[in-house]
């Protein structure tokens, strides 16, 4: 899922400082699981800015609220009708930038500012801790290292072995924190009895699927354009 | 704010009102004692039950037995709790008493006052029926008033009740024998529909060799004499035959007055008594020998008077099929002296009242339906024990209560109702791997006087729960199926916050959350921390916290709320007294500018509710929990403590100082302690010209 963590106060109040009535978007899926954007951290939110607005003796009109996720066009029809309706002059959306992006292009003149800062795709370790598992590149490569990143995990990136930082199977940018992927790589390729495999140099990789190519899109035939649906 | 105790149609009921016969709403009273509102408590005690007082002393309190919190550490004691809410709502009850006005035009008459006859009037009169009560003594209550013996239930207690039902215009007819001084035919001429509630006023007498020498007693005539003051002269040895509670009551009534050997003989083992267990505790304490698997065999007497009873061994009591068969050893015989032998051996039916009728009585028994409460006469209802056999009061009350029913529905239809045989869908044991994880408490009992003094005279035995006592006995209710519940699946991420959270085990996600109704502990954890805020408690609804606080704020408005002014949030369950419990009026929030908001553990306070406040115009927070290790719920402490923590990184950031929301401790009593902690919040972070202002 995709790991978010919420902007400093300070930043998002920054963002409506100039806007009237404020509407606060939660995003139900990710962010929520992540504890960063669902229901509960907008109506925080929306009360720490009335609270502070309060304060300045600004007149601020700020209210929430959160749907199932805002990157479908279904859930977020219900929020556009609220802006629309409302005169909200100003959207900060909790969701991951897909979100922020996906409200934008829907909102025509209305600003929609981002109350999270998107950091990645993640997995929880442990109640309470997520950590990176896969940087979306376009073009997994994890068949050939156990099923363990090295883009995602490895500080560096490097696709054939670990540096001369990996120390003690740890990573010299964070040894507390951070194994060193190819620690990891190995100790699993030789449980799966493939140690072998890792003598194959894995070429440079193309990187055109990731963002270097340009935006990416993903269409599924098999739902896609209905031609009953458009007649 | 609290959709709280409102027991839905179909909805399982917490096992005590489901083994409560009238299926009082037990959860709901002994939450409103927790929260101070006594009077809700009499008011549900009243919905159920026009007998709370007499229940209150004498129910044998099939709640407690299977109250879940058995499964912690012991049950609550409910009989207790229900007995201080009477004692404790008085002028309010005398308040509430309204005359309902006959509205329906029709005439039921009810023979016989006790808790059945006395409930079928009250029922019907709520109904809108105009109903008369004739009673053949100068006392109304039965044997509540002639049979239950005093020191276990004294006469005001009961006159509390009847009082009560009297007030709502139940006419009544005392010493009115029907039968002798009115026809049972002219009263069904008069009426049109009559309820026999004639109970088992006779002791069953045994046909043994001596059982006509004098100084044999019916148990019956034997209580009925002694409460109405004319206890018959008694030696210095008495022996009671019987095993049951009219045995217990007569034996310990002769010991009251002052017989210095009472004896008990049953046929039963120890355990096969049909006595009370603690009833019968009780009058061992009290000195009474109970000599068990004896059958009484013949009785001795010297001049036509009795001078002791001969015994005979009872090898069994029932047979394999659990049927009253009883075998004796007719050579294993023993031989007590005595002066006096009291026969608690089964009661009957005085059928006096239908002597001369149409009504069918078959083989001593009058003939009626256990289904439609009716008797071969149309229009003529029986309910109590005459119709149900010997049985407690509180099952009295409920035959009244369904022959109210059934007599409703036939001055409706003129057709006779089937009442369904009750099937109450409970909760169920509470699970041991759930009960494991729960705070033990020490369950209070009540306090009886030393057994010495107790055979003084017939005061009442038993000491009412103090206030502290109560609150703290009542807070031991688990609160079954008050807790938490996923308002809505949609809002449900799934993401096992819930999950990871409860102290219980309870919570787990399959797609989405689920909190069983019958396992969780309403400790409020999982409603906290969902980040969907998608969780909802039945009881104590932190989600409206804004809506509460807008409503107890919204007429303070248009006034000046003495500042700084301070939210405090306090753990109701550390309060020794409804001091702080009562709302408070707009005046004391004004003067004091502190606004208590009592919780019910407030481990159960989300990072929105510590910060809502601010946004409602407070100045402080506090948010005072229970005294070291003294949660009721396990983590609670922990995580409410990291929640404060967030709050206060969260309302720095928002430019509030961190001192703003405060978290504090209750140290020694909720009383002595909270007002010394509510100043101290409101000095210590207050800037120098606020404090000018609170001097």
């Amino acid at each position: 899922m995709i790991v978010a963590d919420q902007k400093p106060f300070h930043e998002i109040k920054g963002f409506v400082e100039a806007h009237q009535n404020i509407l606060v978007a939660g995003c139900g899926t990710c962010v929520t699981v992540c504890l960063s954007g669902g229901a509960a951290e907008a109506r925080l939110l929306a009360s720490g800015l009335r609270i502070a607005f309060q304060r300045e003796n600004q007149n601020k009109t700020i209210e929430e609220d959160t749907v199932l996720r805002q990157c479908d066009e279904e859930f977020v029809l219900p929020l556009l009708q609220r802006v629309k309706e409302e005169n909200i002059d100003a959207v900060i959306t909790l969701a991951c930038g897909v979100g922020v992006n996906f409200l934008a292009d829907r909102l025509g003149h209305i600003p929609v500012f981002p109350g999270v800062n998107t950091t990645f795709y993640g997995a929880v370790m442990e109640p309470g801790l997520w950590a990176e598992m896969c940087s979306g590149c376009g073009q997994c490569i994890t068949h050939l290292t156990g099923g363990i990143c090295p883009i995602a995990r490895c500080s560096k990136r490097l696709f054939n072995g670990p540096c001369g930082g990996s120390e003690r199977g740890r990573c010299e940018v964070d040894p507390q924190n951070t194994p060193c992927v190819w620690q990891l790589i190995l100790d699993r390729m030789k449980q799966l009895g493939r140690l072998h495999d890792l003598q194959n140099f894995i070429p440079a990789k193309d990187w055109r699927p990731a963002l270097d190519g340009g935006v990416r899109h993903t269409v599924r035939e098999r739902i896609y354009r209905l031609d009953y649906k458009n007649p | 704010m609290d959709n709280r105790s409102v027991i839905l149609p179909g909805d399982p009921l917490p096992n005590c009102s489901a083994a409560c016969p009238v299926h009082t709403d037990t959860r709901g009273y002994a939450e409103a004692i927790s929260e101070g509102n006594y009077e809700k408590a009499l008011d549900l005690l009243l919905q159920a039950n026009p007998f709370p007082s007499v229940c209150g002393r004498i129910c044998h309190h099939p709640c407690e037995k299977e109250c879940r919190r058995k499964e912690v550490d012991a049950p609550v004691s409910l009989r207790m709790l229900k007995r201080f809410v009477v004692e404790n709502t008085r002028e309010y009850r005398r308040a509430r008493r309204q005359r309902i006005e006959p509205t329906q035009g029709k005439k039921v008459a009810i023979i016989g006052s006790g808790p059945a006859g006395l409930t079928v009037a009250h029922d019907l009169a709520l109904l809108g029926y105009h109903t008369i009560v004739f009673e053949q003594d100068s006392q109304l209550g039965g044997m509540l008033a002639h049979a239950i013996p005093r020191y276990r239930l004294p006469l005001h207690a009961l006159r509390e009740d009847i009082d009560d039902i009297l007030a709502m215009g139940v006419e009544t007819r005392t010493a009115c024998r029907v039968g002798v001084d009115i026809s049972l035919e002219e009263i069904r001429k008069k009426h049109d529909a009559v309820v026999l509630a004639i109970g088992l006023s006779e002791s069953v007498t045994l046909p043994i060799p001596g059982s006509e020498s004098e100084g044999v007693f019916p148990g019956i005539t034997f209580l009925w004499d002694v409460a109405n003051g004319h206890p018959p002269p008694l030696g210095d040895r008495v022996l009671i035959i019987g095993g049951g509670n009219v045995a217990v009551d007569a034996a310990r009534t002769a010991r009251r007055l002052g017989v210095g050997q009472v004896f008990m003989a049953c046929l039963e083992t120890p355990e096969e008594m049909p006595a009370w267990q603690w009833e019968i505790q009780e009058a061992r304490e009290e000195g009474i020998e109970i000599l068990n698997s004896w059958g009484p065999k013949a009785v001795l007497s010297r001049g036509g008077k009795v001078a002791g009873m001969e015994l005979k061994r009872c090898t069994r009591v029932f047979d394999d099929h659990g049927r009253f068969a009883p075998q004796y050893d007719e050579a294993r015989t023993m031989t007590l002296d005595v002066d006096q032998v009291i026969m608690t051996i089964g009661q009957r039916a005085d059928l006096s009242c239908v002597k001369e009728t149409e009504l069918a009585v078959e083989r001593g028994r009058l003939m009626c339906d256990s289904h439609t409460l009716s008797t071969s006469e149309p229009g003529v209802f029986a309910c109590g024990e005459v119709l149900t056999g010997p049985g407690s009061a509180i099952h009295a009350i409920a035959s009244g209560h369904r022959a109210a029913q059934a007599v409703h529905h036939y001055l409706q239809t003129g057709e006779r109702l089937v009442l369904p045989r009750e099937d109450v869908p409970s909760l169920g044991l509470l699970p041991q791997r759930v009960a494991s994880l729960a705070r033990k408490m020490t369950r209070r009992e009540a306090a009886l006087l030393d057994p010495r003094e107790r055979i003084g005279d017939f005061s009442e035995i038993e000491s009412p729960f103090n206030e502290r006592e109560a609150l703290e006995e009542a807070r031991r209710c688990l609160a079954c199926a008050t807790g938490a519940r996923l308002e809505s699946s949609q809002a449900c991420a799934g993401c096992l916050t819930c999950a990871r959270v409860c102290p219980f085990g309870v919570a787990t996600v399959d797609r989405t959350a689920a909190m069983p109704a019958e396992e969780c502990q309403a400790c409020g954890l999982c409603a906290a921390e969902c980040p969907a805020a998608g969780i909802a408690l039945k009881r104590f609804a932190t989600n409206q916290m804004k809506q509460t606080l807008g409503e107890i704020l919204a007429p303070a408005r248009a006034v000046k709320i003495w500042t700084p002014f301070l939210v405090a949030y306090c753990c109701l369950y550390e309060t020794t007294s409804r001091k702080y419990l009562k709302p408070q009026s707009l005046e004391e929030i004004e003067g004091s500018g502190i606004l208590r908001i009592m919780v019910p553990c407030v481990g159960r306070l989300s990072s929105l509710d510590l910060v809502e406040p601010f946004e409602m115009g407070a100045d402080r927070v506090v948010v005072i929990a229970c005294k070291e290790e003294g949660c009721l719920y396990m983590g609670s402490e922990e995580l409410l403590g990291r929640r404060v923590a967030h709050a206060q990184k969260f309302l720095k950031e928002i430019g509030l100082e961190k001192a703003s929301l405060q978290f504090r401790q209750t140290r020694g009593s909720a009383e002595a302690s909270w007002p010394a902690i509510w100043k101290e919040v409101q000095h210590e972070t207050a800037p120098e010209s606020e404090k000018e202002s609170l001097k």
